[in-house]
């Protein structure tokens, strides 16, 4: 793995599990952005530099479809969750797991996903090395959804996680790309008409208390 | 042989559907649209299924067999057929039934009736294509779109219901994604039916066992997640309550594209890595499936929630019987199980929603002495309801018959007479469980003393009576004549 892929990678670890501890909803949605932004730059930056070595039309597309998949996750995803924010609240809630715990439940992960790193290190083909980060990212964006009350902070996790997959999701089929980017904001835009409607119905931004059965 | 016929049944509904969105900006129109927005419906799912109904002749032809159209890896054979009739009948049925029955929800009708038209498009494109991508995005979309329809009704369950089922839908749509792209880096091929007849691919899958068998996971683990089998069922007993009594039918039709689905991801590389550990997740989900929904159905009180659990051991039949993948039988038993149950089911759920319609209630506590008052809709729901607990002479029978012959033929060779006897008598006990529970629901809703609410109900419309009707005389139709719907089903 390059050093550059390699940085990259690090830095989005470690912006996800800041996401783990900050505490309003705004926050989250920044963490979101910059995840995004970091983890999608270097594929980017490949395409740019692809692009001015000349390689003509196909690396323009190619160029076109790295920019348009970055700007989905990077922006326009983050920018409907803060919509979502402005017609709801900004919530200030903690995780439902405490700073000690949760950093217990992180370590594990961390831990045993090196682990599991280290004894497949062996079977990963060259083209799916970076599986181990998506797993950590994954798996610390799952804690996000997880421990979180907040409806919109549970939906920045579940983009997170997406983003997690972006390095293997690189690989796909160039013709993909506007299908899942489409898919993306869609998904996004559904959770936010819900959260919207719900706020309406409930009057709160806590899903502990969308309990319509009590 | 080359056709148009499968893109044709995609474009339909798609263009439909895009037709009603296109009337949404125009609010002058919204009277008009409000006049004949359910007959629009009703035309765009009944050309569909006249377009299904089409294919049926070329794929029953012995000297053609199979409709494609190869540059998008749709393909139509007998593999399918079954599924994309039967999705397209049950919307059909479904559409008359909203006639009468569909109130104002969230959604305006112009983007009711788009959703609704895309959700039939997802279904079949999920059924015709045979590209690991094309499913991936069908599936997404599928329930994308249910998710939709679930916050459509008005009432306060719905929205905690649909963002229920839409952060573990999303996350499950992405175990299929991961399964995907590991698939599509280690064979460099997407589509399943060059992934399964190119030496080289397989050699290249079989290189990477361990990743093959992660993919293969994800997928079950994913759509699993979607169709609802515990464990991952979390959404199910909230999403029936929390929809329309419309929407709870059209969404009858969503399982059998998904479990067809997972079957089709899951098949190819069991032919290619046949390894046990893909039978036993696949038998293993179902059978917990099957025990779980049956034991949680049995105490629920609310017959939403009853038809929930009853959908979730549905599923675990046609898991249990489509991963039984050694025996010659299971995929007829399978699919002949899944096509029984989808329809069995519509026609309760029909029936039941016309039960809610009358009465403003799920409870079956509430309710009792519906017979006299409402009898087309308790006789179809006792067919139905009989059907699918496998009383003869009725369609559901042979669907329980097809699953223990194959149950059996799987069982003979790896636990002897007695683990095969062992496991089928588990089984005649789940069903059993089962008819007592769907008995004891027709009694409670029917039989008795009418309560004093309920002294001036009587039987709901022609549009919402005759779809469940029918829905019983294919039951007895498929007792008497099983033929029919096993005609359409063929081995891969």
């Amino acid at each position: 793995m390059e050093i550059i892929v390699l940085a990259a990678l690090t830095i989005s670890v470690v912006v996800t599990t800041c996401g783990v501890f900050v505490k309003t909803t705004r926050q989250l949605i920044r963490l979101l952005a910059i995840q995004a932004a970091v983890i999608g730059l270097v594929e980017l930056m490949f395409c740019l530099v692809n692009l001015l070595m000349g390689l003509g039309f196909e690396g323009l597309i190619d160029f076109f479809a790295t920019f348009a998949e970055w700007f989905s996750s990077a922006v326009v995803s983050p920018l409907i969750i803060y919509w979502g924010m402005i017609k709801t609240e900004n919530v200030n809630s903690q995780p439902i797991v405490s700073v000690k715990r949760g950093g217990i439940i992180l370590v594990a992960i961390i831990v045993s996903n090196i682990v599991l790193c280290i004894f497949t290190s062996s079977l990963l083909p060259a083209n799916i090395e970076s599986l181990p980060f998506v797993s950590i990212m994954f798996s610390l964006s799952v804690l996000i959804t997880a421990t979180r009350t907040d409806p919109l902070a549970i939906l920045v996790g579940l983009n997170m996680a997406e983003n997690s997959f972006y390095p293997i999701f690189a690989e796909s089929p160039l013709v993909l790309i506007p299908f899942m980017l489409a898919l993306m904001v869609f998904v996004n835009l559904v959770g936010i008409f819900i959260i919207i409607e719900a706020y309406r119905d409930y009057g709160t931004m806590s899903i502990r208390k969308w309990r319509w059965a009590d | 042989m080359y056709s148009l016929l499968p893109l044709f049944s995609l474009i339909i509904p798609l263009s439909m559907g895009i037709l009603h969105i296109l009337l949404h900006p125009f609010w002058f129109l919204e009277p008009f649209f409000k006049k004949i927005g359910k007959i629009a419906l009703l035309s765009g799912t009944g050309l569909t299924l006249i377009t299904s109904l089409s294919m049926v002749p070329y794929v029953l032809d012995s000297e053609i067999r199979v409709l494609e159209v190869p540059q998008l890896s749709l393909y139509v054979d007998l593999r399918n057929i079954a599924g994309i009739v039967t999705v397209a009948l049950i919307f059909f049925l479904t559409s008359i039934y909203n006639v009468k029955a569909e109130k104002e929800g969230r959604l305006k009708p112009t983007m009711y009736n788009f959703f609704l038209l895309l959700f039939l498009c997802c279904m079949l494109g999920l059924l015709l294509s045979h590209d690991l991508f094309g499913i991936y995005l069908f599936v997404e979309l599928t329930v994308g779109v249910s998710v939709v329809l679930v916050a459509h009704n008005p009432s306060k369950l719905s929205t905690e219901a649909a963002f229920k089922y839409l952060i573990i839908t999303a996350i499950s749509a992405l175990f299929v994604l991961l399964g995907t792209l590991i698939v599509f880096i280690l064979a460099g091929n997407s589509d399943l039916f060059a992934i399964m007849n190119t030496p080289d691919i397989q050699t290249r899958l079989v290189e990477n066992p361990h990743f093959l068998m992660l993919a293969v996971a994800c997928f079950i683990v994913g759509l699993g997640a979607d169709i609802g089998l515990v464990p991952f069922h979390g959404w199910l007993p909230d999403v029936f309550p929390g929809s329309t009594i419309t929407i709870n039918g059209f969404f009858c039709a969503e399982p059998i594209a998904l479990i067809l689905a997972l079957y089709n991801l899951v098949y190819p590389f069991y032919v290619i890595y046949p390894s046990p550990v893909i039978i036993a997740l696949m038998v293993g989900l179902g059978l917990i499936s099957m025990l779980s929904g049956a034991l949680l159905a049995y105490p629920q009180k609310n017959f939403y929630r009853m038809l929930a659990y009853c959908s979730i051991d549905e599923f675990g039949h046609s898991i249990f019987a489509l991963g039984l993948l050694t025996s010659s039988i299971s995929f007829v038993a399978g699919q002949y199980y899944l096509m029984n149950s989808a329809l069995m089911k519509t026609g309760m759920i029909l029936s039941l929603g016309s039960v809610f319609f009358t009465s403003g209630t799920g409870e079956t506590e509430l309710l009792g002495g519906l017979l006299g008052k409402m009898n087309k809709t308790a006789l179809s729901y006792v067919i139905c309801a009989l059907s699918l607990t496998g009383v003869p002479p009725l369609g559901g029978f042979y669907a329980k018959l097809l699953l223990y012959n194959a149950a059996y033929e799987f069982l003979l060779p790896l636990g002897g007479i007695a683990g095969a006897v062992l496991i089928l008598l588990l089984l005649v006990s789940i069903s059993m469980i089962s008819f007592i529970f769907l008995i004891r629901s027709f009694h409670r809703i029917f039989m008795g003393e009418t309560t004093e609410k309920l002294e001036t109900a009587k039987e709901v419309h022609i549009t919402m009576w005759l779809p469940t009707v029918v829905l019983a005389a294919v039951a007895i139709l498929f007792g008497l004549q099983p033929n029919i719907l096993l005609s359409l089903i063929g081995v891969p």
